[in-house]
Parts: structure tokens; C-alpha cells; sequence
């Protein structure tokens, strides 16, 4: 009896890759036509479906909707006030949040900031707090004016300089850190544990506040795990999200097909898509290269540079009309009827 | 548009544009629908005034759809049973109730601001029109169905698309006809069940179906998944048996240099002669006669035509033109007869001749039916007459619909018009299908009336006998007679096979499509399942052996493609002149490639491995 593992393993030369394609190709179809969310359940709304395969399997430099899964140290996860202030200090406010207007007074080169006296509370910050972060952040003087106003003198009248500082100060962060985004206090209903989910993926920021479990932190965001954890993290990552997505579509998909396209995406020590600038621009026969997008670069390329065509792949070999080296023709005879009846056998 | 307080004025727009403002629009839009009844604007002057927007609509352009209704004053219809009775009698006409505001056209969006009674009893004090008729809910192509209320509108839209397809008598004028291509149904029928509508379209003198006695059973499971089973007996007799005509023809053209086409028989040396047998049902004026049998590859129009290109023939100076054929040939995987050739003149005075081929289709496997309830058909079988199941009375079913079609399609409708038609056979009397005369439950019980006075069982059940073995069946089998059209898609105008043929001339693989005599295609899906199960060399066979195989010869030292010599006998390679070549086996579209590649004046070499 074979064993388990045995009884599930390939055999050399079977043409995975292709399966692997085909697997999630196929189901991927079902999927264009119900795409909807399930709204409310969490705080936030992350992209889902084919569009959320497609942004993975693209290798997008930023997901359309980050999320950051933030767990705490022991001591404080059940403590519902510490976890409040450790998420206001992750919680990425801008002053474009807070403020309601910025104006600017061009002839006197100065720069007015409304505050919204509400959001300062709700985000406890005071103003001034804000007009010392104004002041560090641009090097400018600034003057409180009245209980919501803060005046910056921008020190030109220069217009286009006034106009870009008051563009900077309103997307000027206050609060939390960069690249965080929202956060959102969250119970675990099994445990009570709390945790915090924030709406952006600067997991290196977030790791390095105080109190945060730095064993448990988890992000949808494969480039932030690629940059924070390395490359194998990141593998692990995509191909999580892509067993994820599908699953949520009621999809399923044995893991390893999505655990090869992840090793395909991530073999080369960086993530590459799969399109025309990853894993297909990247093949090594021209002609394969040739007969999948941009025909006329790949072949001029080609002629320039004198490329040689080894003909190893599946591809090229199909357009000169051999046989693929896959499969059955993945074996080669080793030696001649004729050359075995030359080997004499060892005299004793 | 509407001011937040006090006084709200409403805009008024005509067609789309602003008019004005009105303070009160209730008495506005009153108003003009008063002056509309009384005559004094047009009677295809709509309005329409929305509370919410603050708008209020005149519509008077074209393009609107429009219907009408009875107007409804003080809860009482205008149209009184007298003028009813009058209008029956011939004394006043449907002009006159419009005339005289008893009936009144309204658009989709005055329909808006209406309330409207779908019965007289319905009438209350607000009710301001009433339906001329329940059925005028539905449209006409609905309408014409039978027993539409009880079929879902899924399958209505499939009817309309089929009611397009079926064959009838399309014109009565058919004989005089050169249509390119027609269907004629022999025996056609008028539906046993029929509405208002169809018979008030003039329909019923061009029908395009036949009654089917049709039991509601299995056959062997001979008709699972939308597949029908045919009685022999019936087709023989006449059943969905129709004729198809095509037209080919053709024109003596002129061209630039006062040489034209000729219809004739084309000689011998004509270039593309095709050999003497296809000429061989011409006449003498290159044109075939009437009743003459034709198969495919035979001419019917003989036309020689200059040739394509011009040349230079100084010094032959031979009489004789130089001539190409160009006949029109039947073709491939058709044949009939030649009903009828017409000569006729184009508006350039050039010559035109017309064949029409007319060939029987009579009713085969794979030829399409449908009924008047969405319910399509593929016939699977056709069975000999003694075969099939019989009833005690004799009758043997022209189609046996596999009772697994309806639940799930929810046309009961269907079932209706089986019990209808049956009630309606029996009786000799033409059935009422149309939508909401009756409850269903009524119908029922009235046909089921009308079948028990003439003997049978009021649902329409019957024993019937096994035509193999002459048993009853264990259960009763509801039959009844149904309205079945035959659709124009036939397995003889589509069946197409080959197993070798023609190649494209550019890359030497095998053509595409049925004109062509094409081979099917081997895709990129069909690629990606071999490799997938890695059978390399089946893969190699389709893409290769089967396809555009070529074996060429190959430089050992430079790579480069060579010709053979056939006078020195001897392999050449036309780069370095050397000898020394390999046969390679390779696809000719890979040769193609080369070629391409060579002529962008960039050298591709082919390194050998052997």
C-alpha cells in the first residue's frame, strides 16, 4: 500500500505548472459574475473576487485596500483602555482630517489652519500639539489664534511656496503613524482578546510601537511582508491570500497548485507577476516570449543581441512542431539497442 | 426645481423643453387632458406631471409607444353596452369612440398619473381608465401565444425567438419567388388553440405549424435532455415535411477594356476547366434545365470570364480568347433539383440568370421543433409506426415530449394546450387560448366537459398499449394535441465531415469552416489538456503530423534552409554551396517564420543536435 504522501506525489515530468494554471484558471471563470461583498462584518471593506486575484497575481506594488491585523502583548490584549491608547498611537491621523479649512493669506504670506474642535477631541489632540507638529515638521513659526486657529507663517510671499506649504500641511500627519491608516478596535469573540485592525500596511511602523505582539502581526499587503519578513514570508503571504480570496468565493482549490504559482511568482528572490513584466516577459526561449505578447520586440531583440533558443520549454517546441519535453516526452533513451550488445559483461 | 417653501411652481416642458411654470399643476395638466377630450389639441398630445421633481411633461413628438384605454368618469366606463351593441352592429366604428373621447391613447408616462381598472368590476371613485382588454396587458407577441398567464416570461422570450425561426407558408407568391433561401412546410396547419390576437393579425391564412397529437412519455430514454421522439407513420404521412428552395445566381459582368462574361458552355481550354462531368446537365447555352437532379460539384450557371490578369501575347496571335471559367457550382453537401431558371436584365443592361435548387427535407434526426411555449426540441428518434405506444382507440402519438421538460421550465401553459387541443380535436371546435378569458381551473374543468361527452378521460389520460409487445403500460399517459412549428435549423444544411482535405496555401494547415471543407480545431484548450496529461507525441501528432508537417533540409554548418538539386542530384546549401544537409521534419508555419524573419534581412540558423 502506498503511503499518503506517496499516493498524492507528482511524477517526474508531469507538466504541474500548466495544471496548476488550469486550476485556478478555470474556477476563475465562475467567478466574474458574483462578485459581491459582505458588507458590515468588518471594519473595513478589502477588495475580494477576481479583482483581488488579479491584483496578486499582477504583483501590484500596493493593494487597492490594505488592512493590517494588529495582535498585543499578553498583558494588555483584555485591558480595553491600554488598547485604546496603544491604537491612537498607531491610528494615522492627517490634518486634513481634523482641519476644516486651510486659509491662505498670499499677500501677507501667512497660512491659516481651522480646526474642527470636535475631531481634535474625538482623536485627543490638542492645538497644541498640532502647531508644535506643524512647526517640527516644516521648520515655520507658527502662532496660536484663538482656541481652533493656528496661524504658520510660510516667511515669503511667494505664491506657488505658500500654495505647496499649505498642500503639505493638510496631508501632514498629526497623529499615529504614517501609512497606518484607520484603526478600529476589534474583539476576538472566541477569547475576548482585543485587537486592532488599521486600514493601511506600514507594518514596519506599526511593529515597533510598544505592546504590540511582533509574532502575530499579519497584513493582506505582500510587499510589506517582502520588505519587513523577506522573500519566503512573502511567498507564504501570496499564497495565503490566494487560497483566502478564493475561498471566500466558495472556491476550492487544492493549495499546492496556489503554493507553485507562489514559488513561480517568488523564485527569483523578488515578486514578479505573471504578465508580460513578470514571469512570462521573463522566459528564456525567444520564441516563447515571441508568441505571448509584443511579438516584434522580443524578436528584434533577439536579432540584435543574437539570442539563442535552446528549445527547453513547451512553447517553442509546439511552433517548430517537436515533441515537449514533458510528460511522455520528458525521457530520453538512454543508450542504443545496438551500443548494448558492444557492453560485455564483466568477466568474474 | 421646486422652491422649498411657500408657493411650488412647477416647470413645464414640451418635449424636452422648458416652456414656462405653472402654480397649480393638478389643474394644469386637468386642464390639457380636458382639451385634448374635447378636441381642441391633438389627441396624441400627452402629459404627465411628477410631484416628486416638480415637473410636469408634454409629449407630442413621434416615437412613443402608446395605448389605450377606456376613459372611466364618476366610476362609470364611457363605453356603455349600448354603444357596445352599436359597435358590433357596423353602426360606429373604433374612429368614433376616439372621436368621441370613449376610449383614449395614453403614453408610458401619462399611464404614470393613471389609475387603471383591469376589470369593470374593479372600478372604484379615483379609478380614472379601464383596460379595453385584460389581455392588452401583455404585448402582441405574448398575446399570440396560447394560455400565456400560465407560462414564465423566460419562455415567452425563447417563443418569440422561435416563432422567427419556424417554417410556414412565408408567402403565398413562393413559386414566383427568387428568394436566396426558403423554407415551404407542406400541410401547413391553423392551431387547434389560438387567442384574439393571432386571430385578429391575419396569421391564420399563412400559418407556420402543424397539430401534433403529442403523448406526454419516455421512450427508452431515447428522449432525455430536450431530445423528442417522431412517429415513422406520421412523418411518412406528412408530418413537419417542408421543402427548401435556394437561389444561385449569377451576372455577365463588364470590365474596364470592353470585355465581359459570357454564359456558355465553358470549352475545354478555358483556364480552371473543371472536367467534362460537371458541365454535363447543361445545355446548350451553358445554363441547366428545370427538373434536372444536381449534386454538389455540378455547374448549374456555365460563364467564361476574361482572364484575371492581362498578358502579353504578341506573336501567337491565335484567334482564339483566351478565356477562364467561371460557373457557378452547386455547393458541396447539397443536391436537389433545379425548380426553376429565370433569365433576367440588371439596371446596366448586363445579363442575370437565376437558378432556384429545391430540395425535400423531411423530418430526420438532429431536425428541430419547437411548440408554442418555449419548448424546443432535438429529434433523437423515429420510431416505425407499430412501435410506438398506441391508445385503445388506435391513435398513435406524432411525438412523445419527455414529461421531464416541463416541471422545471414552468410552462404549464404547455400542459394546457395539450388538454385545449385534445378538447378541441374531439370536439371539431377551435379552443380560446387567449390569456386571463378564464381561470385555469375553469379551463380545465370545461375541457374536461367536452372530453367525457366525446369518451374520454377528463384529464386527458389514457392506457396505452407497448407497440413492441402489445401490453398496457402500468400507468395512464396524459396526451393531448399541441401547436408544434418547425424550426429552419436541419442536421442536412449543417452536417459537414472530413478526415483529409484541403490545406491553406500560406502555412499548409487545414482549412476552416463548412464552405471550405474545413477540418475542426484543435485549440489553445484542447493544446493545454495534452499537455496537461502529458501525451507529448499525441500532441505532436495533431499539431504536427496531422497538420502542417514538411520536411526540409538543413545546413549542417550554417544553419540555414537548402533546396535539393534535382539535376546533380544533390543537396545544396545556397550560403556556403556546401553539400553536407540534414532532412528535418519541422511545421511548415515554423518555415513561414524563418522566412518572415529572413526578410527583414536578419539571418536565423538552426543549430542541429543529433
Amino acid at each position: 500500500m502506498k503511503s499518503e504522501p506517496k499516493k498524492y506525489s507528482v511524477e517526474s515530468g508531469d507538466p504541474v505548472g500548466m495544471i496548476a494554471a488550469q486550476s485556478v484558471g478555470e474556477p476563475g471563470t465562475q467567478m466574474i459574475l458574483r462578485s459581491f461583498h459582505l458588507a458590515g462584518i468588518e471594519s473595513t471593506i478589502s477588495t475580494s473576487g477576481l479583482p483581488r486575484i488579479v491584483e496578486l497575481v499582477d504583483a501590484k506594488k500596493r493593494p487597492a485596500t490594505p488592512i493590517t491585523y494588529v495582535y498585543l502583548d499578553e498583558k494588555i490584549a483584555r485591558n480595553f483602555d491600554k488598547v485604546e491608547e496603544l491604537s491612537r498611537k498607531i491610528n494615522e491621523v492627517k490634518m486634513g482630517d481634523i482641519a476644516k479649512r486651510v486659509l491662505e493669506n498670499f499677500s501677507k504670506g501667512k497660512i491659516k489652519i481651522v480646526l474642527d474642535v470636535q475631531e481634535l477631541e474625538s482623536e485627543s489632540i490638542t492645538q497644541k500639539q498640532v502647531a508644535a507638529k506643524v512647526e517640527k515638521a516644516l521648520g515655520l513659526d507658527t502662532k496660536l489664534d484663538g482656541d481652533n486657529g493656528i496661524l504658520v507663517n510660510a516667511g515669503t510671499r511667494n505664491l506657488k511656496t505658500i500654495r505647496s506649504t499649505s498642500v503639505k500641511i493638510m496631508r501632514m500627519v498629526v497623529s499615529g503613524i504614517e501609512g497606518a491608516g484607520k484603526a478600529t478596535i476589534m474583539q476576538d469573540k472566541k477569547n475576548g482578546e482585543f485587537y486592532i485592525v488599521a486600514a493601511g500596511s506600514n507594518i514596519e511602523g506599526i511593529i515597533g510601537v510598544e505592546g504590540v505582539d511582533k509574532s502575530r502581526i499579519f497584513t493582506n499587503d505582500i510587499f510589506a511582508v517582502y520588505r519587513l519578513f523577506g522573500v519566503e514570508a512573502a511567498r507564504n503571504a501570496l499564497a495565503y491570500e490566494l487560497g483566502k480570496t478564493l475561498k471566500e468565493q466558495k472556491i476550492s482549490v487544492e493549495d499546492r497548485h496556489l503554493r507553485l504559482i507562489a514559488d513561480a511568482m517568488t523564485a527569483g528572490g523578488s515578486i514578479k507577476g505573471v504578465g508580460r513584466h513578470g514571469l512570462s516577459g521573463e522566459k528564456h526561449s525567444v520564441f516563447a516570449r515571441a508568441a505571448y505578447e509584443e511579438t516584434l520586440k522580443h524578436l528584434i531583440h533577439a536579432a540584435a543581441f543574437g539570442e539563442v533558443d535552446i528549445m527547453a520549454g513547451v512553447t517553442e517546441n509546439i511552433l517548430v512542431g517537436k515533441q515537449i519535453p514533458l510528460g511522455t516526452g520528458a525521457v530520453r533513451l538512454a543508450i542504443k539497442k545496438e551500443d548494448l550488445a558492444k557492453i560485455k559483461p564483466v568477466e568474474k | 426645481m421646486a422652491k422649498k417653501s411657500g408657493q411650488i411652481s412647477y416647470y413645464v416642458y414640451i418635449n424636452g423643453r422648458i416652456l414656462g411654470k405653472v402654480d397649480k399643476p393638478e389643474e394644469f395638466v386637468a386642464e390639457v387632458r380636458d382639451a385634448r377630450r374635447k378636441g381642441l389639441v391633438s389627441g396624441e398630445v400627452n402629459v404627465a406631471y411628477y410631484p416628486n421633481l416638480g415637473v410636469v411633461n408634454i409629449n407630442t413628438d413621434r416615437g412613443r409607444l402608446r395605448k389605450p384605454y377606456i376613459i372611466v368618469e364618476n366610476g362609470k366606463p364611457k363605453l356603455t353596452a349600448d354603444i357596445i351593441a352599436k359597435v358590433k352592429s357596423n353602426e360606429l366604428n373604433f374612429n368614433y369612440l376616439l372621436r368621441n373621447s370613449i376610449i383614449e391613447y395614453l403614453d408610458s408616462e401619462e399611464e404614470e398619473n393613471a389609475l387603471v381598472a383591469l376589470y369593470e368590476s374593479d372600478i372604484t371613485g379615483k379609478t380614472t381608465h379601464l383596460e379595453v382588454d385584460i389581455a392588452s396587458i401583455f404585448g402582441f407577441t405574448i398575446n399570440t401565444s396560447p394560455y400565456p398567464e400560465h407560462n414564465s416570461l423566460a419562455r415567452h422570450a425563447m417563443l418569440a425567438n422561435f416563432t422567427k425561426q419556424a417554417e410556414g407558408l412565408y408567402a403565398a407568391n413562393f413559386n414566383q419567388r427568387f428568394d436566396s433561401r426558403a423554407y415551404m412546410l407542406f400541410y401547413p396547419q391553423r392551431p387547434i388553440v389560438t387567442t384574439g390576437a393571432y386571430d385578429n393579425v391575419n396569421i391564420k391564412s399563412h400559418p407556420s405549424g402543424q397539430n401534433f397529437v403529442v403523448a406526454l412519455s419516455t421512450f427508452y430514454g431515447y428522449n432525455m435532455a430536450d431530445a423528442i421522439v417522431l412517429s415513422k407513420g406520421s412523418v411518412d404521412r406528412g408530418v413537419g415535411r417542408s421543402m427548401f428552395y435556394k437561389t444561385y445566381a449569377d451576372e455577365e459582368r463588364r470590365y474596364p477594356g470592353g470585355q465581359k462574361d459570357k454564359f456558355k458552355l465553358p470549352p475545354p481550354t478555358a483556364e480552371g476547366y473543371m472536367g467534362e462531368h460537371v458541365y454535363s446537365k447543361l445545355s446548350d447555352d451553358g445554363i441547366i434545365e428545370p427538373e434536372m437532379d444536381v449534386i454538389d460539384g455540378e455547374a448549374l450557371i456555365g460563364k467564361v470570364a476574361p482572364p484575371r490578369f492581362l498578358e502579353e501575347n504578341i506573336g501567337t496571335g491565335g484567334l482564339e480568347e483566351k478565356m477562364r471559367d467561371d460557373s457557378v457550382v452547386l455547393k458541396t453537401g447539397e443536391k436537389g433539383v433545379v425548380d426553376s431558371v429565370i433569365f433576367t436584365e440588371s439596371t446596366g443592361a448586363t445579363k442575370i440568370v437565376k437558378v432556384r435548387i429545391r430540395s425535400l427535407r423531411i423530418p430526420e434526426n438532429g431536425d428541430k421543433f419547437a411548440s408554442r411555449h418555449g419548448q424546443k426540441g432535438v429529434t433523437a428518434l423515429i420510431v416505425p409506426q407499430e412501435d410506438m405506444p398506441f391508445t385503445a382507440d388506435g391513435i398513435v402519438p406524432d411525438l412523445l415530449l419527455n414529461p421531464h421538460s416541463i416541471p422545471t421550465r414552468l410552462t404549464f401553459g404547455h400542459l394546457l394546450e395539450m388538454l385545449g387541443g385534445k378538447a378541441g380535436a374531439v370536439s371539431g371546435k377551435i379552443v380560446d387560448g387567449t390569456a386571463f378569458v378564464e381561470e385555469g381551473t375553469k379551463r380545465i374543468a370545461n375541457y374536461g366537459k367536452t372530453l367525457e361527452n366525446y369518451g374520454f378521460e377528463r384529464l386527458g389520460n389514457e392506457t396505452l398499449y407497448d407497440g413492441m409487445t402489445g401490453r398496457p403500460f402500468k400507468a395512464q399517459v396524459f396526451n393531448g394535441v399541441v401547436y408544434y412549428n418547425r424550426l429552419y435549423h436541419m442536421v442536412s444544411n449543417k452536417i459537414q465531415v472530413r478526415s483529409r482535405g484541403k490545406v491553406q496555401i500560406l502555412t499548409h494547415q487545414p482549412t476552416e469552416g463548412k464552405a471550405r471543407q474545413g477540418a475542426l480545431r484543435f485549440g489553445e484548450m484542447e493544446r493545454d489538456a495534452l499537455i496537461g496529461y502529458g501525451a507529448s507525441l499525441l500532441l505532436k501528432e495533431r499539431l504536427l503530423d496531422q497538420s502542417d508537417k514538411t520536411t526540409v533540409l538543413i545546413c549542417r554548418q550554417c544553419g540555414s534552409i537548402g533546396y535539393y538539386d534535382y539535376i546533380k542530384k544533390v543537396a545544396v546549401c545556397p550560403i556556403d554551396k556546401g553539400s553536407d544537409l540534414v532532412e528535418v521534419d519541422i511545421s511548415y508555419a515554423f518555415k513561414v517564420l524563418l522566412d518572415e524573419i529572413r526578410s527583414l534581412h536578419i539571418m536565423p540558423s538552426i543549430k542541429l543536435n543529433e
